[in-house]
């Protein structure tokens, strides 16, 4: 907003301002001298008119002056220019109405969505246009597509174009939008109108390079903006599990765009059905987080995190891999129930994995005797321990075939067990045969400590990365199982070992299941390991490292509602297909060794074999910036900082300064009339 | 030794002067009052008991005889009162109609109103028999221009021959002057100051604190040309005083209202300050009859509100 000069050089005029100030300044004094007896008083009667007069003849001179100032004003042509909301740009006989249909679209706003509002206004400008007028229609969100036909001018064709744009679930993509339009014109001046929200962080920042070449090119960009009053949006903007001795936990973060709080109710939905509600209150513009606590048993696959909010439905649900929680059930096999505690393994084992007997989590095992271990139950155990067992070859075969299928096999050692009847029951799974025990010290000795760990950063050790080696150092052990020699690497590795180099724990993958020797006992017969501050950790960490899992990290992907999603398959001789959420099958390819397809909603998609249980879970959410409602910019404003003379409006003001000056001098006039004929007056009283 | 101007105008003003004096002095003379303090010689006031001591010339014989009592008269007035006119000659006097005259008219001009004012007074209270001074200040040709209070027709004589001899001229430097007159003052005088007051009130009014001291009863005859505080019929000019100072260029039909204005604030001045040192302050338009001057002057009869508003 501002004034601006037509004819800068009618201004040089301004000289005549002097004028006025001229004949004010120009008095004559009389000539005449008369003596006067009464001077005193005229002394005090020229020091009062002084200041009469100069009020008085200020306000003359200010009329004057504003009244010759108006003038020249006018004359040099004085305008009032200020930037209107929208272009002024029209008749060029080519319109590109780009829409955006992306999630946010999908915002409800007094009884109807965005897009919905898009699309009668869109129509209506249709229905304005000239005849004749060339019309594109390009809708867009995470692309651009041309809806309409080269050179369509059929006012009804296009409306019909506009009604038919349904709105998706992916993001905005103005820029391509705005390359799609410059490319129906084909480098001829027209008009750009879109109808979008402005929401997020960076659409309109992305689309500030597409609109100075659009502006460039002659063509101008007219943006309808449409936005909710205030903008408000609850939307689950993460949920993720997190894995604990067994089971765990969902956390749930809830962020709310409005600027009111909110008490949203909120779910979680399992794989396997479990619903577990929650209430979440979550401050205007901020985020609240929620933890919600998985039961010991769930089912693996894709959860569901969903939060109750009218206004845009599109982003209130969260999806979430799961892993098949309580699958780590530990099974003891007590081979020496001994006659004190300190005497059993499956004592100290038992609190190692429930310190609190089970009431603050944990893991309760499930203790039987060596006659018991012909229970074991892929199904339902996934960890074994051997504790002392002398004799395991009546059940070796089952526990070989437990460990192939993905169980888990611990074996601690004892006075009972004998190496040669485990050598012939594990003998295809053991990392190595197993010799003799061993003495490491005397009877009254100390025994000997463990030695720093080869790979402080193993997995298993990460308990102990910060403060809890120390613990590990204080664990000294009188005997041991000696094996026979082995080689690293490969399926064989040595997590712990004594100093002198004598194994302590050692592991071996088989298949998907894993081997872990323990080559001391889980009581005090040979080691004081039981008493340290690192026995309940380390047997917590055994066994969700051995049993937290059921398959490869590998197969739960993570995706994105209109994005590629690539799928790393070992096996694609297999015949894979994609099932959506609705249980539909999606349309999905095989490039460069992997399978690709596009999710057009969100939800759980598997990945299957043909007839074969799920081989992949894809979690597929929504585009985070599209629930970010809220504007960050304005289409009109960037536009305006490329081509400003597009938003340019102005009103010429010298008619009515010629008016503000025959006013001024109306006035003057009447005031020094009005001032001779009060001087008048007085004179005649 | 003064010389007399004995010429033949001189001697003409001064047979005007007494002329208008004893028409004025009969004109007051005939009226139904009473003097407040200038009686005519001793009053009787009442009686009062005899008590020792007490002039056995004021005994009352007779009503000694009717009661068998001894009373004493007492009388209103026993003692003279020395008068003393102070008048202001000075140039913004001569102003005004037949400014231009050698001596002022005595009648229709400003000076010659002031000069008949105070011959008039002299000669009535010299007819009451109190002793009359004159002290005239500024001004010029007058042989005497300070006479104390004595009575006598020469004494009175004199006087009238300064007054018609005198011109005005020069400046009154009233704060001065009055100064000076109510020092040498006798205590408990009858003081008349006539005079124009053209200079600032502030600095002339304190004086008159010289004749309070003294007890004088005081009056102060304010001598003004309503036709000059009006601007009437003047033109466009620039104006000066006689006494000297800056010319001030006027337009008197843009400084009527104004004017006016000042006038009012500088009587209410005036008057406040004469009333504040303890005198009487007497409206002298020379518009308006000398006789209803003279009577507010010595009898105490007009009212001085109305004329404050007809400036």
């Amino acid at each position: 907003m501002g004034l601006t000069v037509a004819a800068p050089l009618a201004l040089l005029a301004s000289f005549l301002l002097v004028l006025p100030v001229l004949a004010h300044l120009s008095r004559q004094v009389p000539r005449d001298r008369v003596p006067f007896g009464a001077m005193l008083l005229l002394e005090r009667v020229v020091r009062r008119l002084r200041r009469r007069r100069r009020v008085k003849d200020r306000a003359l001179l200010a009329l004057r002056l504003l009244a010759l100032l108006a003038f020249l004003l006018a004359a040099a042509g004085l305008r009032w220019t200020w930037n209107g909301a929208t272009p002024t740009f029209g008749g060029t006989g080519e319109v590109v109405l780009v829409i955006d249909r992306s999630m946010s679209m999908g915002l409800v706003d007094s009884g109807s969505t965005l897009l919905q509002r898009a699309r009668a206004d869109a129509t209506e400008v249709i229905r304005s246009l000239p005849s004749g007028t060339r019309t594109h229609v390009v809708a867009f969100d995470d692309a651009a597509s041309v809806l309409s036909p080269p050179g369509l001018a059929d006012p009804d064709v296009a409306a019909t174009l506009v009604a038919t744009i349904e709105q998706t679930g992916g993001a905005s993509d103005l820029q391509a939008a705005l390359v799609a339009a410059r490319r129906q014109l084909e480098g001829r001046p027209g008009e750009v109108i879109v109808f979008t929200d402005e929401a997020g962080p960076r659409l309109v920042a992305d689309a500030e390079g597409e609109i100075a070449r659009l502006v460039a090119s002659g063509s101008a960009l007219m943006p309808r903006p449409l936005h909710a009053d205030p903008p408000r949006n609850l939307a689950v903007t993460d949920a993720e599990y997190g894995d604990g001795v067994e089971g765990g936990q969902v956390r749930l973060r809830v962020t709310n765009f409005g600027p009111a709080a909110v008490e949203a109710r909120c779910a979680v939905t399992l794989p396997d059905g479990q619903k577990i509600s929650v209430f979440v209150d979550v401050p205007p513009e901020g985020e609240a987080e929620e933890r919600i606590t998985v039961p010991r048993e769930a089912a693996g696959g894709v959860g569901e995190a969903r939060c109750e909010d009218p206004d845009l439905p599109g982003d209130d649900a969260r999806y979430f891999h799961l892993p098949r929680v309580g699958a780590s059930r530990v099974l003891l096999v007590d081979g020496d129930p001994g006659d004190t505690p300190i005497r059993s393994e499956v004592y100290f084992l038992e609190r190692a994995l429930a310190p609190w007997g089970g009431a603050r989590g944990g893991v309760r095992p499930e203790v039987v005797s060596t006659l018991g271990a012909q229970a074991i139950d892929p199904e339902r155990h996934r960890v074994v321990f051997l504790a002392n067992v002398a004799d395991p070859r009546p059940y070796g075969p089952r526990l070989t075939d437990f460990v192939r299928r993905g169980g888990a096999l611990v074996l601690a050692m004892g006075d009972n067990l004998t190496p040669e009847r485990y050598n012939a029951a594990f003998s295809s799974i053991l990392p190595a045969q197993f010799r003799r025990a061993r003495a490491l010290a005397a009877a009254g000795e100390e025994g000997v400590p463990l030695a720093p760990p080869m790979d402080p950063v193993h997995g298993l050790l990460e308990p102990f990365s910060r403060g809890g080696r120390a613990s590990l150092a204080r664990v000294r052990t009188r005997k041991v199982m000696t094996l026979d020699p082995y080689d690293e690497g490969g399926d064989v590795s040595t997590i712990l070992s004594f100093e002198g180099g004598v194994p302590a724990l050692i592991e071996r993958r088989v298949g998907k299941g894993r081997v872990m020797v323990w080559t001391a006992t889980m009581d005090l017969g040979w080691t004081n390991l039981p008493l340290q501050t690192s026995f309940v950790p380390m047997i917590q960490r055994i066994v969700t490292w051995l049993g937290a899992e059921t398959g490869d990290q590998a197969s739960r992907v993570d995706g994105v509602v209109g994005a590629p999603v690539r799928v790393a398959l070992p096996d694609l001789a297999l015949d894979l297909q994609v099932v959506g959420p609705n249980g539909d099958v999606v349309r999905s390819r095989v490039e460069d060794g992997a399978l690709w397809f596009t999710p057009p909603a969100p939800g759980a998609y598997q990945v299957q074999p043909d007839s074969a249980p799920t081989a992949v879970w894809v979690a597929v959410n929504t585009p985070a910036q599209e629930s970010d409602v809220r504007r960050y910019g304005s289409l009109a404003a960037a536009e305006a900082a490329v081509a400003p003379h597009l938003f340019e409006r102005h009103v010429e003001l010298g008619p009515w300064l010629l008016l503000v000056c025959v006013g001024l001098l109306v006035a003057q006039a009447v005031l020094a009339v009005r001032s001779a004929q009060t001087v008048a007056a007085e004179h005649e009283a | 030794m003064t010389t007399l101007p004995w010429n033949a105008t001189v001697l003409q003003r001064v047979r005007h002067l007494h002329l208008r004096a004893r028409t004025l002095t009969d004109g007051l003379m005939l009226g139904d009052h009473a003097s407040r303090r200038i009686g005519a010689a001793v009053e009787f006031a009442d009686y009062q008991e005899y008590r020792p001591g007490a002039d056995l010339r004021s005994l009352d014989w007779r009503a000694w005889g009717r009661t068998d009592k001894l009373v004493v008269k007492r009388y209103v007035t026993e003692t003279e009162l020395p008068c003393t006119v102070v008048l202001d000659l000075s140039g913004d006097l001569s102003t005004g109609e037949a400014a231009r005259a050698r001596y002022p008219d005595l009648d229709g001009s400003k000076a010659g109103y002031a000069i008949t004012l105070t011959a008039t007074l002299l000669y009535f209270l010299q007819r009451h028999g109190e002793p009359v001074g004159l002290e005239i200040v500024a001004g010029a040709g007058m042989p005497y221009a300070s006479l104390p209070p004595r009575r006598g027709n020469n004494h009175l004589q004199r006087a009238f021959v300064a007054l018609a001899a005198a011109r005005p001229a020069g400046r009154a430097e009233l704060a001065a002057a009055l100064a000076r007159v109510g020092g040498r003052t006798r205590r408990r005088s009858w003081i008349a100051v006539v005079t124009d007051g053209m200079e600032e009130p502030e600095r002339w009014l304190p004086s008159l604190a010289a004749f309070a001291r003294r007890r004088s009863d005081l009056s102060l005859v304010h001598l003004r040309d309503p036709r000059e505080w009006r601007l009437t019929g003047l033109a466009s000019a620039r104006y000066y005083s006689p006494e000297g100072g800056d010319d001030i260029a006027v337009e008197p039909e843009g400084a009527a209202q104004a004017i006016a204005e000042v006038a009012a604030e500088y009587l209410a001045e005036v008057e406040g300050g004469v009333v504040r040192w303890g005198g009487r302050y007497v409206p002298a338009p020379t518009d308006r009859p000398m006789e209803e001057v003279l009577r507010a002057l010595v009898l105490g009869s007009a009212s001085r509100a109305p004329e404050r508003d007809r400036v």
